[in-house]
């Protein structure tokens, strides 16, 4: 945090973050999927686009494991990869 | 009544000599004794420096028509005074509200124009829902972590960068170790260089501004979930910004010790 004395300069602001903060993986019961996103991203040159699905299921993951709030992935700015999915799923059903 | 202005006259005339001055003295009591009003009046005028206002000359002439005037004019300058106190006491009682109503005047600049690094009102947290990523705005996001000098973690981040486009969540690791074999608490802070895009950089969620407990020896791996607003392609200033760091310190918790954090309360946390 930087202090700012004169009037006119801008200091930094942090803000808390939206769904406040991540529990703490004590036992390491998602860093399987850590992992599996961690390689992801070096194969992909670190590209965060390519290596979304890694991410939702880590997070999918700490859901199941009580380490994230429950909440619709949609929510968490992955409508596209759900409407995919539903979409794959429809498509095989019949 | 003599007596000051004898002194006035002695102070007054200093470059006359002690024994002048005492012969003057001498000279009006003298006086004093032998003259009338009016001879005691000329005499002290002689005697002073400064002259004494012409008003007084006239005094005794028309007298009446004096009186009435004055008292004219003493009405006269008693409405202006009047007017013109009400005059200040409206200013006085102005300038005290203006400073009460400045307080949310002030805050409504400050969001307005994004002084002070006050967040500009509209950050939504339901338009995660509703955006759509900008697909040709590439950006850098580094990763910088650092720890206070007596903060003993091992604590860095686990991709040195990663490539993000606005309005696309994303995903990034910091790892922390505690090397010492006593628990340690350890709270977070964040910081988003250049400092006009700190206000794009959303965290839906992360490990800052809460007390985090490390057992000994214990690793762990914190993730941080955030996203660039897509209106950071929209903006003019934001044009030429093609990398932005994201840094973190972490620094020791005391037991039961209390940060005032930025707006943030943990009973909304877990509603």
């Amino acid at each position: 945090m930087s202090t700012a004395m004169n009037f006119s300069s801008k200091s930094f602001r942090p803000r808390a973050p939206d769904k406040g903060s991540f529990p703490l993986d004590h036992f390491g019961e998602c860093k399987a999927f850590k992992e599996k996103f961690m390689k992801c991203l070096k194969d992909n040159s670190y590209d965060n686009s390519m290596c979304r699905v890694q991410s939702k299921d880590y997070l999918e993951c700490r859901m199941d494991n009580q380490l994230m709030a429950k909440e619709p992935l949609e929510k968490l700015g992955f409508k596209d990869l759900m409407d995919k999915h539903s979409q794959e799923n429809k498509e095989a059903k019949p | 009544m003599l007596l000051p202005i004898l002194v006035r006259e002695s102070l007054c005339c200093s470059k006359n000599s002690v024994l002048l001055t005492s012969s003057n003295i001498q000279t009006s009591i003298r006086g004093l004794q032998g003259k009338g009003a009016r001879g005691l009046h000329s005499y002290a005028q002689w005697f002073l420096c400064r002259r004494l206002p012409s008003r007084l000359n006239t005094q005794i002439r028309g007298a009446k028509s004096w009186k009435s005037q004055t008292k004219q004019q003493e009405d006269e300058w008693r409405k202006r005074n009047k007017t013109v106190l009400t005059y200040i006491a409206a200013a006085g009682v102005g300038m005290i509200g203006m400073s009460y109503a400045a307080v949310p005047l002030y805050r409504l600049y400050c969001q307005a124009s994004g002084l002070g690094g006050t967040a500009v009102a509209g950050h939504d947290a339901e338009q995660v829902e509703t955006m759509t990523p900008v697909m040709d705005r590439i950006i850098k996001i580094t990763f910088n972590a650092d720890t206070h000098a007596s903060m003993q973690w091992n604590f860095r981040p686990q991709q040195s960068e990663i490539y993000v486009v606005p309005g696309e969540t994303a995903l990034a690791f910091y790892r922390a170790k505690n090397p010492t074999d006593k628990p340690v608490i350890g709270i977070s802070t964040y910081n988003v260089v250049p400092f006009e895009a700190g206000q794009y950089f959303n965290k839906i969620q992360c490990f800052c501004f809460e007390e985090q407990r490390l057992n000994p020896k214990e690793e762990v791996d914190m993730p941080v979930f955030f996203y660039i607003d897509p209106e950071f392609d929209e903006d003019p200033r934001m044009a030429r910004v093609d990398t932005i760091t994201l840094s973190y310190t972490f620094f020791e918790a005391k037991e039961g010790q209390k940060l005032p954090l930025p707006g943030y309360s943990p009973i909304s946390l877990h509603s």
